[in-house]
């Protein structure tokens, strides 16, 4: 590519750093490379994890086993469950979109592609900070999901829990600004005439993931953070014998917990969607149901999250309600199902290695969804939860489902990728092995399970058949292994010597195929036109084109600033975040009657008049924008420079707040007022903070000269957030201090 | 009593409830014939019956809400047939009543201008969005709920309320003008968001320590049913706020689920209707007009 007259090459520059092979990988911003990294990544932690697992299959291959020890057992199980979800799944998934979806709609690169390698290298750098556990003092050992009050200081002193808590928030970023790149890449980057209802399914299924991670992932970052503070400051918020509540964490983890399994299954969805129409010769059947039943189930997620909390004593009320809904969520999944299995039906199927995965896919997700649903039933839960019934849902949902679908992907779109093809011979035996092992290792997890096995024990006393079924469920673990091996072999083989596999080996219809395989870095030389849902065959085929679908225009599918739309994004997931916050203040306030605490300590009267200087804040931005629109440029920095003032002294009032507080003694861990007080009034003025930062660098870029011909984009973003933390406190002030007194 | 005699006995036919029916009714027929007669660019009249169908259940579910035995229990007995009122109200009615109403694709005359800059102000949609949420958050404020169920006055007043509100957040999705409806994606985010308000308020409901609508604690017996409602139904205070409160959190988000659903299917069928008529567009695949992706 030609070098831009506007910003000449450095002198002495001569593009020979650029060139060496590991600055190029560590320095890209290429969403394919990065792409490739995320894949990468997550293999490796998956072969982790799957140790992991041998070692933990080890010690239950016979009963009373003394292999390792219990706490070895416990960490093995929390490491393995975290990292195959947060390290394997979701890397996996976001890697595959990541390199795909540029691609699948036309596009150079994301929309944001240096934001796009952070979130990378945020993966890697949660993943070390979790796995740096192991020399800091021991692994976390409380489970995936970390139940209070067992994950609380006098439950778990060493600092595990701790590394687990802050490699998972480094991981919620990363999600949270991969999700927001992904969904400002859909809506403003797609080709000419792709419009919103052309977009592959997978890209469509990567649309809808991503705006379920930016709902979903505050909710852990909220439970994490409150479960920090307890940890590092003495807090008690999870903890009921100093008057937290531990249920207070079962929800909002699993608030987050739920949805997080359609994080893992939606993109599956949408892998599966790719494959089976191309090798069945038919276009999908049904596309409107496949992508609107996605939107169903990825809203409907946030509904049902109580269904994992029977055992912990909702009512019978709620339960009823819960069993009730949890079932309604089978109806979209299963339809989808048949909409796969039409897609094939008088289809002429070719059962290449990838085609198989997807139908085994087919066959394991709807086992672990019809054992699914037996856990909606209340009673049934009560007698299989925290059993090896659960174990084999959930592998079955996530192995069965997820990583075949992951597997079908990979010999899918590993020709794109690479170059070249997988062997087709080594693909059928790793086939195979993984689908006999994986039925051998989870299939009899649920007999383990009926008969009263309980989950997370190191050992069990030797029962009858226990040790025999469990042994079977080793040797097939063991099995697993050696298909990953496979897959692994026939990965380095068939870099080095695969068949060549030319831009399209499947005769596939969607446009990551219509460039050379691998593609160049600028995706494209030239894009078909893009007419139907399958631009490669009306280019194919010209006398029997797909029948056209309309809709681009303003109001079906517009092009929207990818800036308004990231920025908007992010606002909508920070809004969740204080959401579940100031639920927390109310909760607790309410719930133990500490509004007198907050009428002791909150000078409302103050507060009110600080909460005027902020809220006219926003007026003063309004009349800085305006002025920008007007070529002003000295009244915008006027404005805008009153705008910060008013933030400062905002800043500086509740800073005086919390300096009266600590001069009466309430401190942070003084109860459980001051403890969510300080929390949340904490966040939001580091949001003020950060948002004061923001406009001070306009400021000073307004200075420098900087805004005179548009580029209002800038300020525009910054002055939507900078609103949006506005808003946020009009609601923390009437929670905190209109009506905290009053509760 | 026995809950048969009651469900048969139970109905309450308040005249100003029906008054309120028959006005419905009545302003959606008139409507129907005062769109047709804007709109210039009139199709044929087709979907009348299915669109008097819709006027039809929207009557029918008002009459559950507002004189079957719910609007009795709703009347001092049960929060949670309050709240089964509540969301039949500013729910189910608004939307059926206003896909009774015929489809406005032209804009009317310039001339009233006031009536237009009017409507522009009212649908408005985040106004929209306000009213839908305003009017499930704020006739829960212990004290309103409170008055509406005793005073009867203000119980008028909440439904009349309930259903212009509900008019109001309906009507960029299903509304009569249908350039003024939100786009599907956005409509999708409008209504989730608005689920998602309505969930956080019955999760607070169910929850809460404290009673949302005391005056429901410790109902008069007017007509002799706390036995039947205490013993045989097993509602006591603590489990009749907690079904209001799950009634709020999962069906009424089902309600809204439903319209998304709704939405996605009309998106997603306009396809087969333009391609019908207009089976032949064959214009080249990159048009000029179309806005060229940033490639940066």
């Amino acid at each position: 590519m030609n070098h831009s007259a506007a910003i000449p090459v450095p002198a002495g520059y001569t593009g020979a750093r650029e060139a060496s092979r590991l600055y190029s990988w560590v320095a890209t911003v290429d969403h394919k490379r990065i792409g490739i990294l995320y894949i990468g990544t997550a293999m490796l932690f998956y072969v982790i994890a799957g140790i992991q697992a041998l070692v933990m299959r080890l010690q239950l291959a016979a009963p009373e086993n003394a292999l390792i020890s219990p706490s070895a057992y416990s960490q093995l199980f929390t490491m393995h469950g975290t990292t195959m979800i947060f390290l394997m799944g979701m890397p996996m998934l976001i890697g595959f979109a990541n390199y795909l979806v540029p691609l699948m709609i036309g596009a150079r690169d994301m929309a944001f592609p240096r934001l796009n390698a952070m979130t990378y290298w945020l993966v890697l750098f949660g993943g070390l900070l979790l796995y740096f556990s192991y020399i800091a003092g021991g692994a976390p050992a409380v489970g995936w999901f970390s139940y209070a009050p067992l994950s609380e200081q006098p439950y778990s002193t060493s600092p595990g829990v701790d590394y687990w808590i802050v490699g998972l928030l480094v991981l919620g970023v990363s999600s949270i600004a991969a999700a927001i790149n992904l969904i400002a890449t859909v809506l403003s980057l797609r080709a000419p005439g792709m419009s919103m209802r052309k977009l592959p399914l997978f890209v469509w299924m990567s649309l809808v993931t991503a705006a379920l991670i930016i709902f979903a992932l505050p909710a852990l970052n909220v439970c994490i953070v409150m479960l920090l503070v307890d940890r590092q400051l003495g807090a008690q918020f999870f903890r009921p014998v100093l008057g937290g509540s531990a249920m207070l964490w079962q929800h909002f983890f699993w608030i987050f917990g739920h949805p997080e399994v359609y994080i893992l299954a939606l993109p599956a969805f949408g892998m599966i969607s790719e494959v089976i129409p191309v090798f069945s010769r038919k276009p999908i059947f049904g596309y409107p149901f496949v992508a609107a039943s996605g939107v169903l189930i990825a809203i409907y997620s946030f509904g049902v999250w109580a269904h994992h909390m029977f055992a912990t004593g909702l009512g019978r009320t709620g339960d009823m309600f819960f069993a009730a809904s949890s079932m309604l969520i089978a109806i979209p999944t299963g339809v989808k199902i048949f909409n796969w299995i039409a897609t094939m039906w008088g289809g002429s199927l070719r059962f290449t290695t990838s085609m198989l995965f997807a139908i085994a896919f087919l066959v394991q997700f709807t086992i672990g969804g019809l054992s699914g649903i037996t856990f909606a039933t209340v009673p049934l839960d009560w007698q299989t939860t925290d059993t090896y019934y659960v174990v084999a849902h959930f592998h079955y949902v996530l192995i069965g489902g997820t990583v075949f679908a992951v597997y079908a992907g990979l010999y899918y779109w590993f020709p794109k990728i690479t170059g070249r093809m997988l062997s087709e011979r080594i693909g059928r035996l790793h086939f195979w092995l993984a689908v006999i092992s994986f039925n051998l290792t989870f299939s009899v997890q649920h007999v383990l399970g009926l008969i009263g096995m309980p989950r997370r024990v190191y050992t069990y006393p030797d029962l009858p058949r226990w040790g025999s079924l469990n042994m079977l469920s080793t040797i097939g673990a063991f099995l697993s292994a050696v298909s990953v091996l496979v897959l692994l072999w026939n990965i380095v083989r068939s870099l080095r010597r695969g068949r060549l596999a030319g831009d399209n080996p499947w005769q596939a219809w969607t446009l990551e195929w219509a460039t050379t395989s691998p593609p160049p870095e600028h995706n494209f030389e030239r894009l078909p036109p893009v007419r139907s849902r399958r631009p490669l065959w009306d280019l194919a085929h010209p006398e029997n084109p797909d029948p056209p679908i309309r809709g681009e225009g303003k109001t079906d599918s517009p092009y929207l600033e990818k800036n308004f739309v990231a920025i908007t994004s992010f606002i909508l997931s920070e809004a969740t975040f204080f959401l579940m916050l100031i639920a927390a203040f109310v909760y607790y306030t309410l719930s133990l009657r500490l509004g007198h605490l907050a009428a002791a300590n909150l000078d409302v009267g103050l507060a009110a008049i600080f909460t005027v200087c902020l809220l006219s804040s926003s007026f003063t931005l309004w009349r800085a924008e305006r002025n920008l629109h007007r070529n002003n440029a000295k009244r915008f920095r006027l404005w805008l420079a009153a705008t910060i003032a008013l933030g400062l002294v905002f800043i500086i009032g509740q800073g005086r707040e919390y300096l009266h507080l600590l001069y009466r003694g309430v401190t942070i861990n003084s109860n459980l007022f001051a403890t969510s007080f300080f929390t949340l009034t904490g966040f939001h003025g580091l949001h003020v903070i950060v948002g004061l930062t923001g406009l001070m660098i306009i400021l000073g870029l307004a200075f420098a000269g900087d805004f005179k011909k548009g580029r209002a984009e800038a300020v525009r973003t910054m002055g939507l957030y900078w609103h949006f933390v506005d808003v946020v406190w009009i609601f923390v002030f009437s929670s905190v201090y209109l009506a905290g007194p009053r509760l | 009593m026995t809950t048969q005699q009651f469900f048969l006995s139970g109905w309450d036919w308040d005249p100003f409830a029906l008054a309120v029916g028959a006005a419905m009714v009545a302003g959606g027929a008139i409507a129907d014939c005062g769109l047709r007669i804007a709109d210039f660019k009139r199709g044929p009249p087709a979907g009348v019956v299915k669109r008097m169908g819709f006027l039809v259940i929207a009557a029918l579910i008002f009459l559950i809400a507002a004189v079957s035995p719910i609007s009795v229990l709703a009347n001092g007995y049960l929060f949670s047939a309050h709240m089964m009122q509540h969301m039949l109200l500013l729910l189910l009615v608004p939307p059926f009543l206003l896909l009774s109403l015929p489809a406005v694709a032209s804009a009317p005359t310039p001339g009233r201008s006031v009536w237009r800059m009017v409507e522009r102000a009212l649908t408005w949609p985040g106004l929209a969005w306000l009213a839908g949420v305003g009017a499930m958050w704020l006739w829960h404020a212990p004290a309103l709920c409170n008055a509406a169920t005793a005073s009867q006055p203000v119980h008028r007043f909440q439904i009349v309320s309930l259903l212009l509100l509900g008019t109001l957040f309906w009507w960029p999705i299903v509304g009569p003008r249908t350039e003024r409806r939100l786009m599907p994606l956005v409509g999708i985010l409008y209504l989730f968001t608005a689920c998602f308000a309505c969930t956080v308020l019955g999760i607070f409901i169910t929850f809460a320590p404290i009673s949302v609508c005391p005056v429901y604690l410790h109902p008069m017996d007017r007509l002799g049913l706390l036995p039947l409602i205490r013993g045989d139904w097993g509602f006591t205070p603590t489990v009749d706020q907690q079904v209001g409160g799950l009634l709020m959190w999962v069906p009424a988000c089902l309600v809204y689920l439903s319209a998304i659903m709704g939405l996605l299917a009309r998106w997603y069928g306009s396809d087969e209707g333009e391609v019908a008529a207009a089976p032949a567009e064959a214009g080249p695949g990159l048009a000029p007009s179309d806005p060229v992706p940033e490639n940066s």
